[in-house]
Protein backbone atom coordinates (compact mmCIF):
# COMPACT_ATOMS: atom_id res chain seq x y z
CA UNK A 1 0.00 0.00 0.00
CA UNK A 2 1.51 3.32 -1.12
CA UNK A 3 1.40 5.98 1.42
CA UNK A 4 -0.43 8.84 0.65
CA UNK A 5 1.71 12.86 1.11
CA UNK A 6 -1.47 14.31 3.48
CA UNK A 7 -0.77 10.94 5.31
CA UNK A 8 2.55 11.67 5.89
CA UNK A 9 2.07 15.11 6.28
CA UNK A 10 -0.16 14.58 8.99
CA UNK A 11 2.43 12.19 10.60
CA UNK A 12 5.23 14.62 11.00
CA UNK A 13 2.51 17.08 12.46
CA UNK A 14 1.37 15.05 15.34
CA UNK A 15 5.65 13.77 15.72
CA UNK A 16 6.45 17.46 15.40
CA UNK A 17 9.31 16.48 12.75
CA UNK A 18 10.09 18.54 9.23
CA UNK A 19 11.42 16.44 6.19
CA UNK A 20 12.72 18.38 3.11
CA UNK A 21 11.23 17.35 -0.28
CA UNK A 22 13.80 14.63 -1.42
CA UNK A 23 13.44 13.27 2.54
CA UNK A 24 9.63 13.15 2.13
CA UNK A 25 9.64 11.50 -0.96
CA UNK A 26 12.09 9.08 0.89
CA UNK A 27 10.04 8.71 3.88
CA UNK A 28 6.90 8.00 2.28
CA UNK A 29 8.48 5.02 0.46
CA UNK A 30 10.01 3.49 3.70
CA UNK A 31 6.60 3.91 5.59
CA UNK A 32 4.34 2.34 2.61
CA UNK A 33 7.06 -0.52 3.15
CA UNK A 34 6.69 -0.45 6.85
CA UNK A 35 2.79 -0.63 7.00
CA UNK A 36 2.54 -2.86 4.29
CA UNK A 37 4.18 -5.53 7.20
CA UNK A 38 1.89 -4.16 9.60
CA UNK A 39 -0.93 -4.89 7.02
CA UNK A 40 -0.38 -8.39 7.68
CA UNK A 41 -2.26 -8.41 11.22
CA UNK A 42 -5.56 -7.34 9.68
CA UNK A 43 -5.51 -10.87 8.79
CA UNK A 44 -5.60 -12.22 13.07
CA UNK A 45 -9.72 -12.21 13.93
CA UNK A 46 -9.17 -11.58 17.66
CA UNK A 47 -10.76 -8.59 19.52
CA UNK A 48 -8.69 -6.79 22.88
CA UNK A 49 -9.86 -7.91 25.73
CA UNK A 50 -8.88 -5.06 28.07
CA UNK A 51 -9.68 -6.92 31.36
CA UNK A 52 -7.61 -9.66 30.62
CA UNK A 53 -4.30 -7.53 30.10
CA UNK A 54 -1.99 -6.65 32.47
CA UNK A 55 -2.93 -9.40 35.21
CA UNK A 56 0.21 -11.70 34.55
CA UNK A 57 2.12 -10.17 36.91
CA UNK A 58 1.77 -8.31 39.85
CA UNK A 59 3.15 -5.21 40.45
CA UNK A 60 3.48 -2.96 44.07
CA UNK A 61 0.96 -1.15 45.20
CA UNK A 62 1.51 2.77 44.91
CA UNK A 63 3.84 4.19 47.52
CA UNK A 64 2.77 5.97 50.66
CA UNK A 65 2.57 10.20 49.70
CA UNK A 66 5.37 10.90 51.72
CA UNK A 67 7.24 13.88 51.06
CA UNK A 68 10.94 13.42 50.27
CA UNK A 69 14.22 15.23 49.40
CA UNK A 70 14.53 16.45 45.51
CA UNK A 71 16.83 17.40 43.37
CA UNK A 72 18.41 20.93 43.51
CA UNK A 73 17.07 23.55 40.97
CA UNK A 74 20.76 24.19 39.50
CA UNK A 75 21.05 20.43 39.04
CA UNK A 76 18.07 19.90 37.04
CA UNK A 77 18.67 23.07 34.78
CA UNK A 78 22.18 22.21 34.50
CA UNK A 79 21.46 20.44 30.66
CA UNK A 80 19.04 23.23 29.56
CA UNK A 81 20.57 25.98 27.67
CA UNK A 82 19.60 29.49 28.08
CA UNK A 83 18.50 29.21 31.76
CA UNK A 84 18.24 32.11 33.77
CA UNK A 85 16.99 30.19 36.71
CA UNK A 86 14.28 29.48 33.98
CA UNK A 87 13.56 27.55 30.46
CA UNK A 88 13.78 30.16 28.28
CA UNK A 89 12.16 29.41 24.73
CA UNK A 90 11.71 32.19 21.57
CA UNK A 91 8.57 34.34 22.55
CA UNK A 92 5.27 32.51 21.41
CA UNK A 93 3.21 36.32 20.28
CA UNK A 94 4.61 37.23 17.58
CA UNK B 1 47.12 -10.88 34.33
CA UNK B 2 45.52 -12.91 31.00
CA UNK B 3 42.46 -11.30 30.94
CA UNK B 4 41.35 -12.97 27.77
CA UNK B 5 37.71 -14.24 28.48
CA UNK B 6 38.24 -13.64 32.39
CA UNK B 7 35.28 -14.74 34.39
CA UNK B 8 34.00 -12.21 37.17
CA UNK B 9 34.44 -15.00 39.79
CA UNK B 10 38.11 -15.68 38.25
CA UNK B 11 38.26 -11.81 38.95
CA UNK B 12 36.78 -11.77 42.25
CA UNK B 13 39.31 -14.50 43.36
CA UNK B 14 42.45 -12.84 42.09
CA UNK B 15 41.31 -9.82 43.96
CA UNK B 16 40.83 -11.35 47.47
CA UNK B 17 43.33 -13.10 47.42
CA UNK B 18 45.99 -10.34 46.28
CA UNK B 19 47.14 -11.91 43.18
CA UNK B 20 46.25 -8.44 41.90
CA UNK B 21 44.89 -4.88 42.85
CA UNK B 22 41.56 -3.24 42.09
CA UNK B 23 43.59 -0.56 40.28
CA UNK B 24 46.09 -2.55 38.51
CA UNK B 25 42.89 -4.68 37.39
CA UNK B 26 41.48 -1.33 35.80
CA UNK B 27 44.77 -0.17 34.21
CA UNK B 28 45.41 -3.13 32.39
CA UNK B 29 40.96 -3.39 31.05
CA UNK B 30 42.32 0.71 30.09
CA UNK B 31 45.22 -0.71 28.43
CA UNK B 32 43.15 -3.02 26.40
CA UNK B 33 40.44 -0.67 25.67
CA UNK B 34 43.46 1.93 24.89
CA UNK B 35 44.75 -0.67 22.35
CA UNK B 36 41.59 -1.86 20.75
CA UNK B 37 38.73 -0.28 20.55
CA UNK B 38 39.75 1.98 17.95
CA UNK B 39 38.92 -0.81 15.27
CA UNK B 40 36.00 -2.37 17.38
CA UNK B 41 34.46 1.09 18.78
CA UNK B 42 32.54 -0.46 21.27
CA UNK B 43 32.61 2.08 23.42
CA UNK B 44 31.23 5.59 23.43
CA UNK B 45 33.07 6.90 26.08
CA UNK B 46 35.83 5.71 28.55
CA UNK B 47 35.37 6.66 32.22
CA UNK B 48 38.95 6.44 32.52
CA UNK B 49 39.73 9.21 36.15
CA UNK B 50 36.07 7.65 37.09
CA UNK B 51 37.34 3.96 36.95
CA UNK B 52 40.50 4.17 38.82
CA UNK B 53 38.87 6.47 40.87
CA UNK B 54 36.53 3.74 41.80
CA UNK B 55 39.08 1.37 42.12
CA UNK B 56 41.10 2.86 44.29
CA UNK B 57 37.88 3.00 46.76
CA UNK B 58 37.02 -0.21 45.82
CA UNK B 59 40.58 -1.27 46.71
CA UNK B 60 40.11 -0.51 50.09
CA UNK B 61 36.84 -2.20 50.84
CA UNK B 62 38.38 -5.42 49.66
CA UNK B 63 41.30 -4.30 52.11
CA UNK B 64 38.66 -3.99 54.79
CA UNK B 65 37.72 -7.77 54.09
CA UNK B 66 34.13 -6.42 53.15
CA UNK B 67 34.15 -7.09 49.31
CA UNK B 68 31.31 -7.94 47.71
CA UNK B 69 30.60 -9.93 44.74
CA UNK B 70 31.38 -7.02 42.07
CA UNK B 71 34.11 -5.13 44.11
CA UNK B 72 36.62 -4.28 42.05
CA UNK B 73 35.10 -5.47 38.75
CA UNK B 74 35.12 -3.45 36.29
CA UNK B 75 32.22 -3.44 34.14
CA UNK B 76 31.31 -1.13 30.89
CA UNK B 77 27.25 0.15 31.14
CA UNK B 78 25.33 0.50 27.91
CA UNK B 79 24.98 4.31 26.65
CA UNK B 80 20.80 4.85 27.74
CA UNK B 81 21.32 3.68 31.52
CA UNK B 82 21.74 7.11 33.66
CA UNK B 83 25.34 7.19 35.86
CA UNK B 84 25.16 10.67 37.92
CA UNK B 85 27.85 13.12 36.38
CA UNK B 86 28.81 10.99 33.66
CA UNK B 87 27.67 11.58 29.69
CA UNK B 88 24.71 9.65 28.96
CA UNK B 89 24.16 9.94 25.02
CA UNK B 90 21.81 7.19 24.37
CA UNK B 91 24.10 7.33 21.13
CA UNK B 92 22.14 10.42 19.69
CA UNK B 93 23.25 13.59 18.43
CA UNK B 94 19.67 14.54 20.85
CA UNK B 95 21.78 13.38 24.14
CA UNK B 96 25.44 14.30 22.94
CA UNK B 97 25.76 16.27 25.86
CA UNK B 98 23.42 15.39 28.74
CA UNK B 99 24.71 14.61 31.92
CA UNK B 100 22.22 12.94 33.86
CA UNK B 101 21.19 14.30 37.67
CA UNK B 102 20.94 11.29 39.01
CA UNK B 103 21.81 7.61 39.04
CA UNK B 104 19.56 4.73 37.83
CA UNK B 105 18.21 2.12 40.41
CA UNK B 106 21.13 -0.78 38.51
CA UNK B 107 23.51 1.54 38.89
CA UNK B 108 22.91 2.31 42.54
CA UNK B 109 23.06 -1.47 43.48
CA UNK B 110 26.15 -1.86 41.83
CA UNK B 111 27.64 1.19 43.54
CA UNK B 112 26.66 -0.24 46.64
CA UNK B 113 29.46 -3.55 45.96
CA UNK B 114 31.63 -0.89 44.68
CA UNK B 115 31.73 -1.89 40.92
CA UNK B 116 33.99 0.30 38.66
CA UNK B 117 32.98 1.92 35.36
CA UNK B 118 35.17 1.67 32.54
CA UNK B 119 32.84 3.33 29.90
CA UNK B 120 29.63 3.92 28.15
CA UNK B 121 29.14 1.23 25.62
CA UNK B 122 27.87 1.75 22.48
CA UNK B 123 24.14 0.84 21.06
CA UNK B 124 22.13 1.76 18.37
CA UNK B 125 20.28 5.06 18.63
CA UNK B 126 17.79 5.15 21.75
CA UNK B 127 17.89 1.29 21.50
CA UNK B 128 16.35 1.09 17.97
CA UNK B 129 17.65 -1.45 15.90
CA UNK B 130 19.66 -4.82 15.76
CA UNK B 131 23.11 -3.68 14.94
CA UNK B 132 24.80 -0.42 16.46
CA UNK B 133 24.74 0.87 12.95
CA UNK B 134 22.47 3.58 14.20
CA UNK B 135 25.01 4.73 16.51
CA UNK B 136 25.56 8.67 16.32
CA UNK B 137 28.94 8.16 17.90
CA UNK B 138 30.36 4.39 17.65
CA UNK B 139 29.06 2.32 14.65
CA UNK B 140 30.52 -0.66 16.98
CA UNK B 141 32.31 -4.12 14.69
CA UNK B 142 31.76 -7.40 15.37
CA UNK B 143 35.05 -9.05 17.25
CA UNK B 144 34.45 -12.54 15.06
CA UNK B 145 35.22 -10.12 11.85
CA UNK B 146 35.80 -6.67 11.69
CA UNK B 147 33.10 -6.05 8.73
CA UNK B 148 30.27 -7.61 10.53
CA UNK B 149 27.82 -5.97 12.78
CA UNK B 150 27.49 -6.80 16.77
CA UNK B 151 24.22 -6.91 16.37
CA UNK B 152 22.00 -4.46 18.54
CA UNK B 153 20.49 -2.59 19.86
CA UNK B 154 23.20 -3.71 22.80
CA UNK B 155 25.93 -4.08 20.42
CA UNK B 156 28.71 -2.19 22.13
CA UNK B 157 27.99 -4.22 25.33
CA UNK B 158 28.33 -7.41 23.78
CA UNK B 159 30.97 -6.26 21.84
CA UNK B 160 33.27 -5.09 24.79
CA UNK B 161 32.78 -8.63 26.46
CA UNK B 162 33.58 -10.44 23.47
CA UNK B 163 36.67 -9.42 23.15
CA UNK B 164 37.71 -8.70 26.91
CA UNK B 165 37.24 -5.08 26.65
CA UNK B 166 34.99 -5.69 30.11
CA UNK B 167 34.60 -8.72 31.76
CA UNK B 168 30.80 -8.35 32.17
CA UNK B 169 28.44 -4.72 30.91
CA UNK B 170 24.89 -4.03 31.54
CA UNK B 171 22.40 -3.92 28.29
CA UNK B 172 18.98 -3.49 27.87
CA UNK B 173 16.29 -5.35 26.23
CA UNK B 174 12.83 -4.34 24.45
CA UNK B 175 12.39 -6.71 21.81
CA UNK B 176 15.89 -9.12 21.73
CA UNK B 177 18.61 -5.81 22.10
CA UNK B 178 21.01 -8.12 25.14
CA UNK B 179 20.04 -11.48 23.55
CA UNK B 180 20.60 -10.93 19.80
CA UNK B 181 23.90 -9.21 20.44
CA UNK B 182 24.82 -11.92 22.31
CA UNK B 183 24.18 -14.82 20.11
CA UNK B 184 26.15 -12.27 17.21
CA UNK B 185 29.22 -12.05 19.41
CA UNK B 186 29.65 -15.30 20.78
CA UNK B 187 28.73 -14.30 24.97
CA UNK B 188 26.26 -15.15 27.58
CA UNK B 189 23.33 -12.27 27.87
CA UNK B 190 20.07 -12.33 30.07
CA UNK B 191 17.43 -10.36 29.26
CA UNK B 192 14.75 -11.25 33.04
CA UNK B 193 11.16 -11.52 33.21
CA UNK B 194 9.43 -7.99 33.06
CA UNK B 195 9.86 -6.27 36.41
CA UNK B 196 12.61 -8.61 37.99
CA UNK B 197 14.79 -5.19 37.35
CA UNK B 198 14.09 -1.64 38.10
CA UNK B 199 13.83 0.56 34.58
CA UNK B 200 14.43 3.73 36.95
CA UNK B 201 17.05 5.90 35.11
CA UNK B 202 16.78 3.75 31.65
CA UNK B 203 16.27 6.17 29.28
CA UNK B 204 12.69 4.85 28.07
CA UNK B 205 12.01 3.53 24.71
CA UNK B 206 8.60 1.02 24.76
CA UNK B 207 8.28 0.96 28.86
CA UNK B 208 5.90 -1.93 28.88
CA UNK B 209 8.75 -4.00 27.16
CA UNK B 210 12.05 -2.63 28.28
CA UNK B 211 14.19 -4.42 30.67
CA UNK B 212 17.73 -3.68 31.78
CA UNK B 213 20.24 -7.49 32.13
CA UNK B 214 23.61 -8.18 31.69
CA UNK B 215 26.13 -9.70 29.29
CA UNK B 216 28.90 -12.10 30.49
CA UNK B 217 30.99 -14.44 29.01
CA UNK B 218 29.14 -17.34 30.66
CA UNK B 219 25.89 -17.73 32.99
CA UNK B 220 27.35 -18.25 36.11
CA UNK B 221 28.72 -14.79 36.00
CA UNK B 222 24.86 -14.04 34.51
CA UNK B 223 23.66 -15.25 37.63
CA UNK B 224 26.40 -13.16 39.75
CA UNK B 225 25.35 -9.74 37.77
CA UNK B 226 21.65 -10.56 38.58
CA UNK B 227 21.62 -10.93 42.36
CA UNK B 228 23.45 -7.83 42.40
CA UNK B 229 20.99 -5.55 40.32
CA UNK B 230 17.86 -7.63 40.84
CA UNK B 231 14.93 -6.21 43.29
CA UNK B 232 11.46 -4.39 43.84
CA UNK B 233 12.02 -0.16 43.69
CA UNK B 234 10.15 2.12 44.72
CA UNK B 235 10.92 4.24 42.01
CA UNK B 236 9.64 1.79 39.26
CA UNK B 237 6.20 0.88 39.74
CA UNK B 238 6.20 -1.45 37.38
CA UNK B 239 8.92 -3.34 39.11
CA UNK B 240 7.58 -6.53 40.86
CA UNK B 241 7.21 -7.32 44.24
CA UNK B 242 9.03 -10.72 44.18
CA UNK B 243 11.45 -12.36 45.96
CA UNK B 244 14.49 -12.51 44.91
CA UNK B 245 16.10 -15.38 44.80
CA UNK B 246 19.95 -16.76 44.67
CA UNK B 247 20.28 -17.06 40.66
CA UNK B 248 23.36 -19.24 41.47
CA UNK B 249 21.66 -21.27 43.54
CA UNK B 250 20.46 -24.37 40.50
CA UNK B 251 23.36 -23.59 38.88
CA UNK B 252 25.35 -27.52 38.47
CA UNK B 253 22.41 -28.98 38.88
CA UNK B 254 21.43 -31.88 36.17
CA UNK B 255 18.85 -31.05 33.85
CA UNK B 256 17.59 -34.87 34.14
CA UNK B 257 13.71 -35.12 33.19
CA UNK B 258 13.57 -31.33 32.27
CA UNK B 259 11.09 -30.75 29.60
CA UNK B 260 12.69 -28.72 26.79
CA UNK B 261 10.06 -27.50 24.33
CA UNK B 262 11.21 -26.60 20.76
CA UNK B 263 8.16 -24.70 19.08
CA UNK B 264 8.21 -25.61 15.19
CA UNK B 265 7.57 -22.06 13.82
CA UNK B 266 10.47 -20.84 15.62
CA UNK B 267 12.76 -23.75 12.75
CA UNK B 268 10.87 -22.80 9.74
CA UNK B 269 12.62 -22.16 6.30
CA UNK B 270 12.80 -17.76 7.57
CA UNK B 271 15.52 -19.34 9.78
CA UNK B 272 19.24 -20.14 8.23
CA UNK B 273 20.44 -23.91 8.01
CA UNK B 274 23.37 -23.16 9.82
CA UNK B 275 21.77 -21.19 12.66
CA UNK B 276 19.17 -24.60 12.97
CA UNK B 277 21.76 -27.23 12.88
CA UNK B 278 23.56 -25.54 15.94
CA UNK B 279 20.54 -25.14 18.10
CA UNK B 280 19.14 -28.73 17.40
CA UNK B 281 22.25 -30.26 17.65
CA UNK B 282 22.67 -28.26 20.81
CA UNK B 283 19.35 -29.79 21.75
CA UNK B 284 20.37 -33.46 21.63
CA UNK B 285 23.52 -32.74 23.54
CA UNK B 286 20.91 -31.27 25.89
CA UNK B 287 18.75 -34.39 25.65
CA UNK B 288 22.01 -36.51 26.20
CA UNK B 289 22.18 -35.23 29.92
CA UNK B 290 18.85 -36.66 30.07
CA UNK B 291 16.63 -33.96 29.10
CA UNK B 292 13.27 -35.00 27.60
CA UNK B 293 12.37 -33.04 23.96
CA UNK B 294 9.25 -31.99 23.60
CA UNK B 295 7.62 -30.75 20.03
CA UNK B 296 4.96 -27.72 20.40
CA UNK B 297 3.65 -25.05 18.49
CA UNK B 298 3.33 -21.26 18.24
CA UNK B 299 1.16 -20.33 15.85
CA UNK B 300 0.95 -16.37 16.93
CA UNK B 301 4.62 -16.24 15.82
CA UNK B 302 3.71 -15.80 12.21
CA UNK B 303 1.70 -11.97 13.79
CA UNK B 304 4.51 -11.31 15.75
CA UNK B 305 7.09 -8.89 14.20
CA UNK B 306 3.86 -6.36 13.31
CA UNK B 307 2.51 -6.72 17.03
CA UNK B 308 6.18 -6.06 18.74
CA UNK B 309 6.51 -3.14 16.08
CA UNK B 310 3.13 -1.84 16.68
CA UNK B 311 3.38 -1.57 20.68
CA UNK B 312 7.04 -0.73 20.57
CA UNK B 313 6.84 2.56 18.59
CA UNK B 314 3.38 3.24 19.80
CA UNK B 315 4.81 3.53 23.13
CA UNK B 316 8.17 5.03 21.77
CA UNK B 317 6.26 7.91 20.21
CA UNK B 318 4.77 8.50 23.60
CA UNK B 319 8.14 8.52 25.20
CA UNK B 320 9.85 10.40 23.09
CA UNK B 321 7.55 13.17 22.97
CA UNK B 322 9.77 14.55 25.77
CA UNK B 323 12.75 15.60 23.55
CA UNK B 324 11.39 19.21 22.52
CA UNK B 325 14.69 21.10 22.83
CA UNK B 326 13.64 23.25 25.63
CA UNK B 327 14.00 21.10 28.88
CA UNK B 328 17.32 19.11 27.90
CA UNK B 329 19.04 17.83 24.69
CA UNK B 330 19.64 19.30 21.57
CA UNK B 331 18.28 22.51 21.04
CA UNK B 332 17.67 24.20 17.14
CA UNK B 333 16.69 26.87 15.68
CA UNK B 334 13.00 28.73 15.22
CA UNK B 335 11.63 32.00 15.66
CA UNK B 336 8.65 29.89 17.52
CA UNK B 337 8.49 27.71 19.92
CA UNK B 338 6.91 25.28 17.18
CA UNK B 339 9.30 25.86 15.18
CA UNK B 340 11.83 25.44 17.73
CA UNK B 341 10.80 22.17 18.68
CA UNK B 342 10.55 20.66 15.45
CA UNK B 343 13.90 22.10 14.24
CA UNK B 344 14.96 20.40 17.70
CA UNK B 345 13.44 17.25 17.07
CA UNK B 346 14.53 16.73 12.99
CA UNK B 347 18.01 17.58 13.61
CA UNK B 348 18.45 15.73 16.53
CA UNK B 349 16.73 12.44 15.86
CA UNK B 350 18.51 10.26 13.57
CA UNK B 351 16.15 8.43 10.77
CA UNK B 352 15.78 5.03 12.11
CA UNK B 353 14.23 7.15 15.28
CA UNK B 354 12.13 9.39 13.44
CA UNK B 355 10.91 6.38 11.04
CA UNK B 356 9.57 4.92 14.68
CA UNK B 357 8.01 7.93 15.91
CA UNK B 358 5.96 8.16 12.74
CA UNK B 359 4.66 4.41 12.96
CA UNK B 360 3.87 4.68 16.60
CA UNK B 361 1.78 7.96 15.58
CA UNK B 362 0.39 6.13 12.73
CA UNK B 363 -0.51 3.11 15.05
CA UNK B 364 -2.34 5.30 17.59
CA UNK B 365 -4.04 8.57 15.17
CA UNK B 366 -8.13 8.73 14.91
CA UNK B 367 -9.07 6.24 12.30
CA UNK B 368 -5.66 3.67 12.55
CA UNK B 369 -6.10 2.56 16.09
CA UNK B 370 -8.59 0.15 16.29
CA UNK B 371 -6.94 -2.03 12.66
CA UNK B 372 -3.50 -1.26 13.94
CA UNK B 373 -2.92 -0.74 18.02
CA UNK B 374 -5.55 -2.54 19.50
CA UNK B 375 -5.19 -5.53 16.86
CA UNK B 376 -1.42 -5.65 18.28
CA UNK B 377 -2.74 -5.87 22.03
CA UNK B 378 -5.02 -8.78 21.23
CA UNK B 379 -2.42 -10.78 20.08
CA UNK B 380 -0.26 -9.44 22.74
CA UNK B 381 -2.57 -11.67 24.56
CA UNK B 382 -2.80 -14.40 22.27
CA UNK B 383 1.19 -15.16 21.94
CA UNK B 384 0.78 -14.69 26.19
CA UNK B 385 -1.90 -17.41 26.02
CA UNK B 386 0.19 -19.78 23.97
CA UNK B 387 3.01 -19.26 25.72
CA UNK B 388 1.12 -20.46 29.11
CA UNK B 389 -0.09 -23.62 26.79
CA UNK B 390 3.31 -24.45 26.13
CA UNK B 391 4.50 -23.83 29.45
CA UNK B 392 1.97 -26.85 30.85
CA UNK B 393 3.74 -29.44 28.96
CA UNK B 394 7.66 -27.83 29.27
CA UNK B 395 10.07 -26.15 31.92
CA UNK B 396 11.73 -24.77 29.46
CA UNK B 397 11.90 -23.14 25.46
CA UNK B 398 14.54 -23.64 23.29
CA UNK B 399 14.68 -21.09 20.12
CA UNK B 400 17.41 -19.99 17.71
CA UNK B 401 18.33 -15.98 18.78
CA UNK B 402 18.79 -14.96 15.46
CA UNK B 403 17.76 -16.18 12.14
CA UNK B 404 20.79 -15.76 10.70
CA UNK B 405 24.82 -15.17 12.18
CA UNK B 406 26.21 -11.82 12.18
CA UNK B 407 26.04 -9.89 9.01
CA UNK B 408 28.15 -7.77 6.64
CA UNK B 409 27.94 -3.76 7.77
CA UNK B 410 25.50 -2.07 5.15
CA UNK B 411 23.82 -5.13 4.25
CA UNK B 412 20.04 -4.23 5.62
CA UNK B 413 21.27 -0.31 5.59
CA UNK B 414 18.12 1.39 4.14
CA UNK B 415 15.90 -1.80 4.38
CA UNK B 416 13.38 -1.25 7.76
CA UNK B 417 11.55 -4.02 6.73
CA UNK B 418 14.48 -6.43 6.60
CA UNK B 419 15.34 -5.22 9.45
CA UNK B 420 12.48 -5.52 11.77
CA UNK B 421 12.02 -9.42 10.42
CA UNK B 422 15.23 -10.11 11.77
CA UNK B 423 13.74 -9.24 15.25
CA UNK B 424 11.51 -12.60 14.55
CA UNK B 425 13.01 -15.34 17.33
CA UNK B 426 13.13 -12.54 20.10
CA UNK B 427 10.52 -10.41 20.49
CA UNK B 428 7.71 -11.91 22.10
CA UNK B 429 9.68 -13.05 25.11
CA UNK B 430 9.47 -9.30 25.59
CA UNK B 431 5.67 -9.35 24.47
CA UNK B 432 5.02 -11.98 27.06
CA UNK B 433 7.48 -10.29 29.57
CA UNK B 434 9.33 -13.79 30.21
CA UNK B 435 12.84 -14.39 30.87
CA UNK B 436 15.48 -15.60 28.24
CA UNK B 437 18.85 -16.26 28.07
CA UNK B 438 21.13 -16.62 24.79
CA UNK B 439 23.92 -18.62 24.83
CA UNK B 440 26.67 -19.57 22.28
CA UNK B 441 25.79 -23.04 20.79
CA UNK B 442 28.50 -23.54 18.05
CA UNK B 443 30.26 -21.32 15.15
CA UNK B 444 29.21 -21.72 11.60
CA UNK B 445 31.86 -23.80 9.80
CA UNK B 446 32.72 -21.71 6.77
CA UNK B 447 33.47 -18.08 8.97
CA UNK B 448 33.76 -19.29 12.50
CA UNK B 449 30.96 -17.17 12.85
CA UNK B 450 29.09 -17.67 16.38
CA UNK B 451 25.67 -18.92 16.55
CA UNK B 452 23.13 -18.45 19.41
CA UNK B 453 20.57 -20.37 21.25
CA UNK B 454 17.69 -18.89 23.43
CA UNK B 455 16.39 -20.72 26.72
CA UNK B 456 13.02 -19.18 27.25
CA UNK B 457 11.13 -19.43 30.49
CA UNK B 458 8.37 -19.21 32.86
CA UNK B 459 7.62 -15.99 34.80
CA UNK B 460 10.52 -15.13 37.63
CA UNK B 461 12.24 -18.74 36.79
CA UNK B 462 15.54 -17.05 35.78
CA UNK B 463 17.05 -19.62 37.95
CA UNK B 464 15.75 -22.63 35.73
CA UNK B 465 17.07 -21.15 32.10
CA UNK B 466 20.73 -20.08 34.01
CA UNK B 467 20.40 -23.77 34.99
CA UNK B 468 19.96 -24.35 31.14
CA UNK B 469 22.37 -22.39 29.90
CA UNK B 470 24.98 -23.43 32.81
CA UNK B 471 24.72 -27.39 31.40
CA UNK B 472 24.88 -26.92 28.00
CA UNK B 473 28.00 -24.32 28.67
CA UNK B 474 29.83 -27.25 31.27
CA UNK B 475 30.62 -28.87 28.13
CA UNK B 476 31.39 -26.24 25.23
CA UNK B 477 34.07 -24.60 24.89
CA UNK B 478 34.22 -20.83 23.66
CA UNK B 479 36.33 -19.44 20.86
CA UNK B 480 37.64 -16.25 21.89
CA UNK B 481 37.92 -13.95 18.75
CA UNK B 482 41.38 -13.31 17.03
CA UNK B 483 41.46 -9.20 16.83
Amino acid sequence: MAVELKTIEHLCELSKLNYDEDGLKKVMGEMGDIINLMDEIKEFDLVYDDTKDGNEIRFGDTREDVPAESFPTEKLLANAENTDGCYVVPKVVE
Amino acid sequence: MDLTKAKIRDLRKALDNKEISAPELCAEYLKRIDEQDGKLLSYITVTKEKALSDAENAQKIIDAGKSSALTGIPLAVKDNICVDGVRTTCASKMLENFIPPYNATVIEKLNAQGYVLLGRASMDEFAMGGSTQTSAFAKTRNPYDLERVPGGSSGGSAAAVAASLAPASLGSDTGGSIRQPSSFCGVTGIKPTYGRVSRYGLVAFASSLDQIGPICNDARDCAIMLNAICGADAHDATSARVETPDFTEKLGQPIKGLKIALPKEFFSDAVDSSVKACVLDAAHELEKQGAVLVECSMPGLKYAIPAYYLIACAEAASNLSRFDGIKYGFRGEGRTYEELIRDSRSRGFGEEVKRRILLGNYALSSGYYDAYYKKALALKQEIIRQYNQIFEQADVILTPTAPTPAYKIGEQDNDPVKMYTADICTVTVNIAKLPGISTTCGYTADKGLPVGMSIIGKRFDEQTILQVADAWESGFVPLAPKL
